[in-house]
């Protein structure tokens, strides 16, 4: 018996040391307030956030803010839904073109404006982005837009004409067809963009500029045919039979689009497709000189948008909504923090940010880029719901035509059902 | 006789460069790492040869200091104090266990252990869903809690097996003669028999320090903030999708990674190799 | 007299039980009480944020036939046949490797006990996120085979390995007999065990080496080789992180290195669809369960396992 009441003190005394352990790092110090922002990223984005956040501690002594960095958008996403399942999300949720998905989850910031938030002095476009069904459920970070950038110092290089930054399609494949003309074997004039891990933004895009929309969430509709994506399916395809983006094995290998395994950055390809906030990223990662050119077809068609980058949205069940309004106040409209931030969210929606400049030379294209390029777009179309999976399935239907498995037709045919069935999900 | 002596040593030296030279084959990619580790990041990829025409410990230095906000200094703390504990408790409770199913007697012994059996077949994925709702009711989320605990409760049935093998291994009298001398239960598994079953316990020790450290989707599901980020964690937090990876930080804090494990297991292979074989295992 | 000799039984019984008492526990709330948690979900549509919804055997269904709503989900039976086309290949390629190396790392040289930790270390890399970049470097277009391979054999026209639908798979299996650590050492602490005494008295008979190896080491070995195989098996099955980071998350190309285990993270954590993914998990279950079941029966006569004394 007393053998017994050993073995089981002893399994009691080491739960509680372990208990002990873990939880006593979590006693907070009375007296601040600590938020939680749950955001993405890594390396510069991370470093330039930091310094905000010191900032404005700095202002505000008895307010702590704690980063929770994830490496990817993925990541982020996996975290912060297990934990909102739990009941413990964190204050500031980055979101988003999925808002919709978290609409449920989040405050409505309409009531702070004029109390702990100023709303006047952010672009209307950019509160309209960030509002369900009346409710203002994130505000911007910023403004992006989808780009192609190619390496100009490469076309310098192997005496080829510099890109309009607006052409047409026809246009576009001549310029391919003349870079080609003059490119080594092996680099190839534009990256594979169907089979980039957020491949569904070029087909957006696409079916913009083809008249069909992908989504409208007003009658839950799709305006695309298996038709419209087969005609999709058939360009990328005769680009490749062409030699104008690379075949689909090598084309596999530079899928992530990010800085490393960017095909353009690795010297192996003159055009590829970003997000304009990404260039300084882009920009840090080559020696080569970078820029942007517009998709083809968007000044006859407007096909272009310019939708918010991310978006601040605060945690419905939040204990400290009031501090955490004011610091996205601080991080959105503060022009100190906004030189600090540069474009790396998205090109300020605020004027006052906007006026304040940036601590980033690249940002410049950014802005030339916009000037050329806003006016060529139009609304955004609403997201198609599942957003990750249409992702993922989008890109699998792609490849498959790419590697020669099944036709574009039958690709088109695949892609249509797909809308229709996340459509209904 | 110095003839066979020097055919010997022929033979002794032929299978050490045979070693070698497949070693260095399979080592190959770890080399790699390690040269790439010491290049500055931007001929990390352009340079394909392992020696780095241009040695520097930047990547050290950056890497260390982590994401910014917490270095990895904080990392290897998490990862040690996870991992030691998680070995520890594995060795009591599994050897208790263990104890208990090779020496005690009781009834339904046999179909509790066949159930111990069956458990090292479960796929974790069965449990894991559940276990994350159990545990964040408890509200142990963002803790090393979830990571831990489930030690002290025995639930790797692989290392219970293990020790049930070894102690089979150890003569009963010792026990009986014990137990004639007015030894507890207890005390018969803390003062005769634990003592004997040292190399297990080493084993025991081991695997488990090196398997908590390298369970990825545990840390990444319980850990939610930086400060809590073990490193492999950490690792991953070199690597973004939409701006610049650190790839020289990231090699040189993966090499650093792998030098703990490589000590732990250097320094302690003459017991498990002997722990293991000791068990019996071939019946 | 028989009052408290079965006072004493109890006594007993109660006292050895309290030794089982943590495993006990452990096993009903971290395992039994889970796994029916989870097999309740597995006939739910469960998207983590809204409490699940009773649809019957629907999951089910749509894995293997489909319903009338949903088609039949071709991925799943991929990342079937993706896994066992993995574990049947890296498995056994695995157990040889680990037995070869084992049987050197038997010998007796001086500097052995670091040869061993080196033999160890590609095991110690685990899954790191280093690995992704260093396959890459190895498997990729321009990688590192292809120098070789171009330079060395003057071969042409070389496939991008690692990015190429029928290739990827093996450059997994690749990193999975690689890292080759584990059944490793229990074969050497096996091949220790073995007396040396046979050896010797074989070789005095005339056997050269491999007469040896087929007459005393197999036979000797066979109940760690079947352990070992089983064990091997079981965790190639659930084989998630390296898929993981060599493809990005994605199971490319084209789902050629899409695991079980990473399809079923994907559908419970990508797309939210958690019931579909506790009702892989129980299908993972049963074949496990099912291969280890005719593992043993197979094997009949080689192993004396056993819970009785």
């Amino acid at each position: 018996m007393k053998n017994t009441l050993l073995v089981l003190l002893l399994a009691i005394l080491s739960v509680s040391f372990v208990f002990g352990a873990g939880t006593k790092e979590d006693a907070a110090a009375s007296g601040t307030t600590t938020i939680r922002w749950a955001y993405w990223g890594s390396g510069q984005r991370v470093e330039i956030s930091q310094k905000a956040i010191d900032l404005y501690q700095s202002r505000h002594p008895n307010i702590k803010v704690n980063p929770e960095v994830s490496g990817g958008a993925g990541d982020h996403f996996v975290k912060v839904d297990t934990q909102l399942a739990g009941g413990d999300g964190p204050d500031i949720i980055q979101v988003g073109g999925n808002i919709p998905d978290y609409a449920d989850v989040l405050l409505d910031i309409f009531p702070f404006d004029g109390k702990a938030i100023n709303l006047s002095v952010i672009d209307p476009s950019a509160i309209d982005s960030g509002t369900i069904a009346g409710r203002l459920v994130g505000i911007s970070t910023g403004v992006n837009m989808p780009a192609l950038v190619y390496n100009k110092s490469m076309v310098e290089r192997i005496g080829a004409p510099l890109p309009k930054i607006t052409m047409n399609y026809d246009e576009f494949k001549d310029y391919l067809r003349v870079l080609k003309s003059k490119l080594p074997a092996g680099v190839y004039p534009m990256q594979d963009i169907g089979v980039l891990s957020s491949n569904s933004t070029p087909f957006g895009y696409w079916t913009r500029y083809n008249g069909t929309p992908l989504y409208d969430a007003s009658d839950k509709s799709t305006a695309v045919r298996p038709q419209d994506a087969q005609r999709y399916l058939e360009l990328f395809d005769g680009y490749r039979k062409e030699g104008l983006i690379p075949p689909a094995d090598i084309a596999a290998g530079y899928a992530e689009n990010n800085a490393d395994t960017s095909m353009v950055i690795a010297g192996k390809a003159v055009i590829g497709f970003i997000w304009t906030n990404q260039l300084s990223g882009y920009q840090a990662a080559t020696t080569d000189e970078l820029d942007f050119i517009e998709m083809p077809g968007a000044a006859e068609t407007n096909a272009l948008w310019q939708p918010p980058s991310q978006f601040y949205a605060v945690n419905k069940d939040s204990k400290n909504i009031e501090e955490t309004v004011k610091f996205i106040d601080f991080l959105v409209n503060d022009p100190e923090a906004a030189f600090i931030l540069g474009s790396d969210r998205g090109t300020p929606a605020s004027s006052t940010a906007r006026s304040a400049g940036s601590a980033f030379a690249a940002d410049q294209k950014v802005i030339n880029y916009m000037n050329v390029a806003g006016p060529h777009s139009s609304a955004e179309t609403d997201h198609v719901p599942n957003d990750t999976e249409f992702n993922s399935t989008l890109y699998l239907i792609y490849q498959r035509v790419a590697f020669g498995q099944i036709t574009p037709a039958q690709g088109g045919q695949q892609i249509y059902e797909l809308l229709l069935r996340l459509i209904g999900k | 006789m110095s003839k066979r002596k020097t055919t010997q040593r022929i033979n002794s030296l032929i299978l050490n460069l045979f070693i070698i030279a497949l070693g260095v084959g399979m080592l190959y990619p770890i080399l790699w790492l390690i040269g790439a580790s010491f290049k500055p990041s931007n001929q990390i990829f352009t340079q394909a040869s392992i020696f780095p025409k241009t040695f520097t410990l930047d990547n050290y230095v950056a890497g260390w200091k982590g994401i910014g906000i917490v270095g990895f200094g904080t990392f290897f703390k998490n990862s040690f104090v996870i991992c030691i504990i998680s070995a520890f408790a594995n060795a009591i409770f599994c050897s208790i266990t263990a104890y208990a199913f090779a020496r005690l007697q009781f009834k339904g012994k046999n179909i509790w252990f066949a159930i111990m059996m069956l458990t090292l077949m479960l796929p974790s994925h069965v449990t894991t869903i559940p276990r994350y709702i159990m545990f964040r009711r408890v509200g142990w989320i963002n803790t090393f809690l979830p990571i831990v605990v489930p030690k002290f409760f025995a639930t790797d049935a692989f290392f219970i097996f293990l020790l049930v093998q070894f102690i089979r291994g150890l003569p009963k009298d010792i026990d009986e003669s014990a137990i004639i001398d007015g030894c507890s239960k207890f005390g018969v598994y803390s003062r005769i028999l634990m003592p004997l079953t040292v190399p297990a316990l080493i084993t025991t020790l081991l695997f488990s320090f090196l398997w908590t450290w390298d369970d990825f989707f545990n840390q990444l599901l319980y850990l939610t903030s930086p400060h809590k980020y073990t490193v492999p964690m950490g690792l991953r937090l070199f690597l973004d999708s939409s701006g610049i990876s650190f790839w020289g930080p990231m090699f040189a804090m993966s090499v650093l990674s792998l030098i703990p494990a490589f000590i732990l297991f250097f320094s302690l292979q003459k017991y498990f190799v002997r722990g293991i074989a000791t068990t019996g295992i071939k019946g | 007299m028989k009052n408290l000799r079965r006072k004493r039984v109890l006594l007993d019984n109660l006292s050895s039980y309290a030794f089982l008492a943590p495993w006990l526990i452990g096993f009903f709330l971290l395992t039994l009480y889970p796994m029916f948690y989870s097999l309740y979900l597995s006939f739910t549509k469960f998207n983590i944020r809204t409490p699940p919804q009773w649809i019957g055997w629907s999951n089910y269904l749509v894995m293997f036939k489909g319903t009338e709503t949903l088609p039949r989900d071709d991925r799943f039976v991929n990342s079937m046949m993706v896994t066992f086309k993995y574990v049947f290949t890296s498995v056994p390629l695995k157990l040889v490797f680990a037995l070869i190396v084992a049987m050197l790392m038997n010998k007796k040289l001086k500097l052995i006990p670091l040869y061993r930790a080196l033999y160890y270390i590609p095991t110690l890399l685990g899954g790191s996120v280093a690995i992704a970049v260093l396959w890459r470097r190895l498997f990729a277009a321009d990688g590192l085979l292809n120098m070789i391979l171009n330079s060395v054999f003057g071969l042409e026209n070389l496939p991008a390995w690692i990015s190429n639908p029928q290739y990827a798979l093996s450059t997994l299996v690749v990193l999975g007999v690689w890292q080759f650590g584990s059944p490793m050492i229990i074969f050497l602490a096996g091949l220790q065990q073995i007396p040396r005494e046979y050896y010797e008295a074989s070789s005095v008979d005339g056997a050269g080496p491999i007469r040896q190896f087929f007459a005393i080491t197999l036979p000797s070995l066979s109940p760690i080789i079947f352990f070992n195989f089983v064990m091997q098996m079981i965790s190639a099955f659930q084989s998630f992180t390296q898929a993981f980071i060599v493809s990005g998350g994605s199971g490319g190309p084209l789902d050629s290195t899409m695991f079980y285990s990473l399809y079923l993270y994907i559908k419970g954590f990508g797309f939210s669809e958690m019931g579909y993914a506790a009702a892989m998990a129980w299908i993972l279950l049963i074949i496990i369960a099912s291969l280890t079941a005719i593992s043993f029966r197979a094997s009949g006569t080689l192993v004396s396992y056993g819970s009785g004394e």
